[in-house]
């Protein structure tokens, strides 16, 4: 019977070692990652990202994958991507420099298009207009007045000359 | 099309139209690429992937662009800081979905594995190896990646991974008074 110990391969001996495990998890900002996976860090910081790189195993998956993904070509995304993600952001830029008056702040903001709030004091103007027009009567009502007022100054200068008339006749039927 | 690195930032942070427009066609590839490679382990319908990357946008311009104004463009380029944010919306998008619906037979067994303490590890002694030899050791061994990958990770070629990888096994062998390789 051998008493030699097996050779262990490389793995296997990693396999059977543990790394001791950081007291309390380190974090590490975007930032930092970032600058770590391009290789910018001074080394003692470097040191440290990689320490906690080390430990944390997703941390580990990400750095991976990142590095992979940056140096190689890119597929060309889903159109989709980029048409809900460009919704996100309006026209507020613009919003901003058409208040000239105040109170256009009034008027509700219809997703920022200036046709829209032109349309809208038109269309506000309008019923503001109608409204009163028609508190004041409308324009039946102000035709009939109109010719009632004309009928009635007529009608009186008829009959005040009649009365006239009949005066005269009667002086005159007196006398003879 | 607009490059990623000739996007105006600043006009960016104060939420300009055409320049948020431009900036998500630009960026929308990597974070396409980015989302789907973090989401891979769980087969996503393309539902999902879109899902996913509009929530990388909104955490971008969410109150008033506060995480886009974070961002130091001396400190590393713009491209690897979003695919960093990207990746973390993703996990978080992932968490979320996971715990919404996750049927325990259609989850691999591996994934709800524990690991069996019973079985004595040695455990190596702080110092001996540098972070940077843990770290290609993990790599290598732990999530069985390949020297060229390695590299690529580190900024570094593939031969100083190799000789770091055996300057750190030598040590070990060394200490645990080891077997030969």
């Amino acid at each position: 019977m051998s008493t030699e110990r097996p050779i262990l391969s490389d793995k296997e001996l990693w396999q059977r070692l543990a790394t001791g495990r950081p007291a309390a998890p380190v974090t590490v900002s975007d930032m930092d990652f970032a600058a770590w996976l391009e290789g910018r860090l001074p080394e003692a910081t470097a040191a440290r990202i990689e320490a906690a790189v080390a430990a944390d195993p997703a941390l580990r998956e990400a750095a991976l994958d990142l590095a992979d993904i940056l140096g190689k070509p890119l597929p060309v995304p889903p159109p989709r991507i980029a048409v809900r993600a460009q919704a996100l952001v309006g026209f507020a830029a613009e919003r901003q420099a058409s208040r000239t008056s105040w109170w256009a702040g009034f008027l509700p903001d219809f997703g920022g298009s200036l046709g829209f709030q032109r349309g809208a004091v038109a269309g506000i103007t309008a019923i503001v207009a109608a409204v009163g027009f028609l508190l004041g009567g409308g324009l039946g009502e102000s035709y009939v007045e109109g010719k009632y007022a004309s009928l009635q100054s007529t009608t009186d200068t008829r009959a005040s000359g009649r009365d006239a008339i009949n005066d005269l006749t009667d002086l005159f039927s007196d006398n003879t | 099309m607009t490059e990623l690195s000739q996007i105006d930032l600043r006009s960016l942070a104060t939420g300009h139209k055409r320049t948020w427009d431009a900036f998500v066609a630009a960026a929308s590839p990597l974070i396409n690429a980015v989302v789907r490679r973090t989401l891979s382990n769980q087969r996503p319908g393309e539902d999902d992937v879109l899902d996913a990357a509009q929530d990388v946008f909104v955490r971008l311009c969410a109150h008033d662009f506060r995480l886009l104004k974070t961002y130091d463009p001396a400190r590393a380029g713009l491209s690897t800081w979003l695919a960093v944010v990207a990746r973390s919306a993703a996990v978080d998008f992932a968490r979320r979905r996971r715990q919404s619906t996750a049927p325990i037979d259609e989850v691999p067994e591996a994934a709800l594995a524990v690991e069996d303490r019973h079985v004595e590890k040695l455990k190596i002694p702080e110092g001996l190896l540098t972070e940077r030899q843990t770290l290609i050791l993990k790599c290598l061994y732990d999530q069985e990646r390949d020297v060229s990958e390695v590299a690529q990770l580190l900024k570094i070629d593939a031969q100083t991974v190799r000789s770091t990888h055996h300057k750190a096994l030598l040590r070990l062998r060394e200490y645990f008074k080891g077997e030969a390789p």
